[in-house]
């Protein structure tokens, strides 16, 4: 029997079950999914569906994102351009059928956050609902796979919290992706392209982190893109980013992918890790070994692993450039050393650190501050994980960086919280939970410590590198613009389109923050950094046409 | 002659106008902005030549100012291409603006409005179906005909904002980020004191917007300039093939395609207010009646993705413009515009050089002098 296969402008595209279209064009060598304005390619970059340049044209819809969308037999997909014509015939589409919920208590985000507060939440006798936006629940670290068992300890660990909170009675929905958050609550989404509307009592905002990447020229290059995108192929699609790589950046999960890309079979040419090697930073080291034991020997073995298959982790190497070379990349690296080298594959994975996805938080007017440390916002709670904005809780990495464990015990913090504010359980004794919670952020305070991620701008010499992916903004352009109009960094906006794309600003915003503070000499605040506007995410005016008829409806 | 000093309190689109025009004739010119809430920076672009129908509807006692004021809106769209062509591409076009009928009432209503319009100069014309369909077939099938005004347009604000902003700076003219908090006479001259410093010249022009009013109200005027908080939408971009500026007779609403390929979505739906200092917020509501009331006009557009929201502020008063020398304070002139603003802007902010200047203003100030608003005892 021969396998599915979709066509992709014209040509048979075989693909698995469970695949995406991204992974389905990545696994037949297909790296060009759309261009842009300017003519330049683009491919799979965050495969989260936060960048916004997989965009393909699916049976005649523009601008799906493929490694949002699950491949089918007999799609027609076409390269996705910048233009698309209107229909100007065409009939407004039937709307889709639109639900209005009403939870006790509503869990945004189905990760290790999120997860376990729906189980607390619903123990403790609550109304509970959960969505998030992937069809399969777990989120970044527990990662779960499309199809078929589980890849290893991490997944069925996973596989096991996701059955847990199946059997909690929670009401678990996926493929939700939340586009507005306002006063009320009330949060608008759309599911498949019907709407959705959410009016919950309490809200527990799970909605993790998305990846800072490395800025430097042919960082946009289709083949380039983050080391999540390639865990997520890999993991949950069982697809490899290329078969020869480059992992590249500061950070654990760079070598753990490192890892898992070469037992899959992929041929790493070294992992380069910006930050110096650790015996620099004894005290930091031994702060996290102290914190969490088993954590620490975790990642002892994930070095044994890269030694064992000879997998070169070079210390002090940054990142310099990317180029297109004989249908690959030519990646140059270099280190303090022994000066630069240059190494030729067919994928480039990079991760430098974090950015929390706090849109829905900074939407609901909740308080942050900045994070040094982190070099990103912090977003300001009570013990019980309730932000200053009532019934209001935030949980896991959405609310600063803090790594899965501490996100589970937060989870159940704030799902017992907002149980009880919504009038089940009662007040509890936080003492040991709070304990386990500070020995985690312990550790990861002591991790980043080791590492070397804060939001840069290309190099001063590497004007021409793009920081706006979206609107194709360069360096060079945005210190221009900064030159002819000093001020915020929502006048840089206005003045040069950064940060005025699909992804609204995700990627560039950070760094632009950063570069307007640094010309200004202004501290770095909440307000530094673009306005937070619905919609979080682009979201197709059929479905606001459908929720603007349910609440129409409604009493 | 020589041309006096002047200071222009205020930078959106009648504020560099106004510098513009003044430098351009010579004068020294410094425009002192607070940087906050501009209704230039948030505005869609829309040149608004025929009556607009939530104006009407929303401020009827007003909608006479406006009426009678509709010869300057023609005159403003033509001054807005004599501008771009000096400072540059705005992708300003003027291929008229449709206003759709749903049902008889509204058409009778637009063929009222058109004979009015008529009399005062404006190039409108009734379309039924049949005619709507030879130029806007992609309009919704409920629409039985509409009233096209080929002196309207569209332009994109981004651009403009930026092209202005190179003329200033070609011009030297000098721009400073600060809040007046009051203006008093010295000497022979006017001092205005800012938070972070004061600023002496000979000639003050006020193009404050809704700041306007409490900067003068030691003068013997008292102008109820109020800011109102409006909503915005816009598309990812896609081919343009939409040339005419759309509005509706009776539900608010502006439609248009910027030539770079995105779609705006506006027409006065109201935004929260977060008081002077923060930008308004988006308002679940205006979200979700403005947009699917576009689509309902324009179904093409279903398909699209909706990119952003935005929220900014308009500035509203009587509905005329308020132009002219202050009775009490001759070294003062006020440059706020009536409705539509941003159409008005380089019109009224011509209007204002000329006037600090001793010069013929391009239109007949006398109906917008800012002596209307006299306080009623001193
Ligand atoms: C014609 C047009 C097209 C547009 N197209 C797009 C588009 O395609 N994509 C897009 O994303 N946006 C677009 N915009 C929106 C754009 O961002 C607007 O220019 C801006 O007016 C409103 O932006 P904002 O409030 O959403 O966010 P931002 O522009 O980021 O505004 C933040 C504002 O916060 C204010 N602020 C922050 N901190 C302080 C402080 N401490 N004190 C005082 N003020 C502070 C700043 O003054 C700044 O104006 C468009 C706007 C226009 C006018
Ligand atoms: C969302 C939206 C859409 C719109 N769409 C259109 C449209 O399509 N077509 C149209 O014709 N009009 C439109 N308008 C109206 C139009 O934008 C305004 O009328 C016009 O821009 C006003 O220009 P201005 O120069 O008078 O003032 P503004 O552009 O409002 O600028 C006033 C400036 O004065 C500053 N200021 C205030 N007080 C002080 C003080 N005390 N000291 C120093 N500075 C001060 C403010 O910070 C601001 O920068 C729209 C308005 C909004 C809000
Ligand atoms: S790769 Fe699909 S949205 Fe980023």
């Amino acid at each position: 029997m021969s396998e599915p296969a979709l066509e992709f402008d014209g040509r048979a595209v075989p693909f698995r079950e469970g695949q995406t279209i991204a992974a389905a064009l990545t696994e037949a060598g297909q790296r060009a999914f759309r261009r842009t304005a300017k003519d330049a390619p683009r491919g799979i970059f965050c495969g989260m569906g936060v960048c916004q340049d997989c965009l393909v044209t699916v049976d005649g819809v523009p601008n799906r994102r493929a490694c949002m969308t699950k491949a089918r037999a007999g799609q027609r997909v076409t390269t996705g351009e910048p233009f698309p014509a209107l229909d100007l015939d065409a009939r407004l589409p039937e709307p889709a059928p639109a639900r209005v919920l009403e939870p006790e208590v509503l869990v945004i985000g189905g990760g290790a956050g999120g997860l376990s507060a729906a189980i607390a939440a619903r123990a403790a006798g609550a109304k509970v609902v959960l969505v998030d936006e992937r069809p399969v629940p777990g989120g970044q670290y527990y990662k779960q796979a499309a199809s078929g068992a589980p890849l290893d300890a991490q997944q069925s660990e996973g596989a096991a919290l996701v059955a847990a909170a199946r059997e909690s009675g929670a009401e678990l929905l996926g493929g939700v992706e939340i586009w507005g958050a306002f006063d009320g609550p009330l949060f608008l989404a759309e599911q498949d392209g019907a709407a959705l509307i959410l009016r919950p009592k309490t809200v527990i905002v799970a909605t993790g982190a998305y990846e800072r990447p490395v800025m430097v020229p042919g960082w946009t290059l289709p083949g380039v893109m983050t080391t999540g995108a390639a865990q997520t192929l890999w993991r949950s699609y069982r697809t490899l980013p290329g078969r020869r790589v480059v992992v590249c950046g500061s950070g654990p999960l760079n070598a753990q992918v490192a890892l898992e890309l070469a037992e899959g079979g992929a041929e790493v040419a070294c992992v380069a890790e910006l930050a110096p090697m650790p015996f620099g930073k004894p005290f930091a080291a031994a702060r996290m070994a102290l914190a969490d034991p088993a954590l620490t020997l975790k990642g002892f073995g994930l070095l044994r692993g890269l030694r064992r298959r000879g997998i070169a982790l070079r210390y002090g190497t940054a990142l310099r450039g990317i180029e297109a070379a004989d249908g690959g990349l030519a990646v140059t690296l270099a280190d303090r050393r022994d000066g630069s080298r240059v190494v030729e594959v067919d994928a480039v994975c990079m991760n430098a650190g974090f950015e929390p996805q706090n849109e829905i938080l900074r939407l609901l007017g909740a308080q942050m501050t900045y994070d040094a440390v982190f070099g990103h916002l912090r977003c300001t709670r009570s013990e019980t994980l309730e932000t200053s904005v009532p019934g209001v809780y935030a949980v896991g990495d959405c609310a600063g960086m803090g790594g899965a464990p501490a996100a589970r015990v937060e989870g159940r913090i704030a799902g017992r919280a907002a149980a009880a504010a919504t009038g089940h359980g009662e007040a509890y004794d936080l003492f040991a939970e709070l304990r386990t919670l500070a020995r985690h952020r312990r550790f990861q305070r002591g991790l980043w410590r080791l590492y070397d991620v804060r939001p840069r701008p290309p190099e001063p010499g590497q004007g021409e590198t793009i920081l706006c992916r979206c609107e194709e903004v360069s360096l060079a352009e945005a210190t221009e613009g900064h030159g002819r109009n000093p001020g915020h960094v929502g006048t840089l906006k206005r003045g040069t389109r950064i940060g005025m794309g699909r992804c609204q600003g995700r990627y560039c915003g950070p760094v632009a923050t950063r570069l307007v503070a640094g010309w200004s000499g202004a501290e770095i605040a909440d307000r530094s950094f673009f306005a937070p506007r619905v919609p979080i995410k682009p979201v197709s005016i059929a479905s606001i046409l459908a929720a603007q008829e349910a609440l129409d409806d409604a009493p | 002659m020589t041309p006096p000093d002047v200071l222009v309190i205020g930078g959106g689109i009648i504020g560099r106008v106004a510098a513009i025009e003044l430098a351009t004739a010579g004068a020294t010119v410094t425009i002192v902005d607070a940087g906050t809430n501009a209704g230039s920076h948030a505005n869609a672009g829309s040149l608004h030549v025929q009556m607009q129908s939530r104006f009407i509807r929303l401020f009827p006692e007003q909608a006479p100012n406006v009426e009678a004021a509709l010869p300057l809106y023609k005159q403003a769209a033509s001054v807005w291409a004599d501008l771009e062509a000096r400072i540059g591409d705005c992708e300003l076009t003027r291929q008229g603006g449709l206003m759709l009928a749903e049902g008889e009432a509204q058409m009778a209503f637009l063929e009222d409005k058109a004979r009015r319009e008529e009399r005062r100069g404006l190039d409108v014309t009734l379309l039924d179906r049949a005619a709507l369909d030879r130029i806007a077939p992609w309009i919704g099938a409920q629409i039985v005909g509409a009233e096209l005004c080929r002196d309207e347009g569209k332009l994109n604000p981004l651009l403009a904002g930026r092209r202005l902003e190179a003329e200033c700076r070609r011009l030297g003219i000098t721009v400073v980020t600060d809040s007046v908090q009051a203006l008093e006479r010295a000497g022979g001259g006017m001092v205005a004191h800012g938070r972070r410093s004061r600023y002496a010249a000979q000639e003050v022009v006020i193009a404050a917007a809704w700041g306007s009013g409490v900067i003068v109200r030691d003068f013997g005027v008292d102008i109820p300039t109020r800011a109102e908080p409006l909503h915005m939408n816009i598309t990812e971009p896609c081919a343009y093939q939409i040339a005419h500026l759309v509005q509706h007779a009776e539900r608010p609403i502006t439609f248009k395609q910027f030539k770079s390929g995105q779609i705006v979505i506006g027409g006065g739906w109201p935004a929260r207010d977060n008081g002077p200092d923060a930008v308004p917020s988006v308002r679940a509501d205006s979200l979700l009646g403005n947009v699917a009331l576009a689509a309902r006009l324009v179904p093409a557009v279903g398909r699209l993705r909706l990119i952003r929201t935005w929220a900014g502020m308009n500035t509203t008063a009587d509905g005329g413009s308020i132009l002219g020398r202050l009775a009490r304070e001759p070294r003062v002139t006020m440059a706020v515009p009536g409705d539509a603003g941003y159409t008005l802007g380089p019109l009224i902010g011509q209007m204002a050089a000329s006037i600090v200047l001793g010069q013929a203003p391009p239109a007949d100030p006398a109906p917008y002098a800012p002596d209307r608003f006299a306080a009623a005892t001193a």
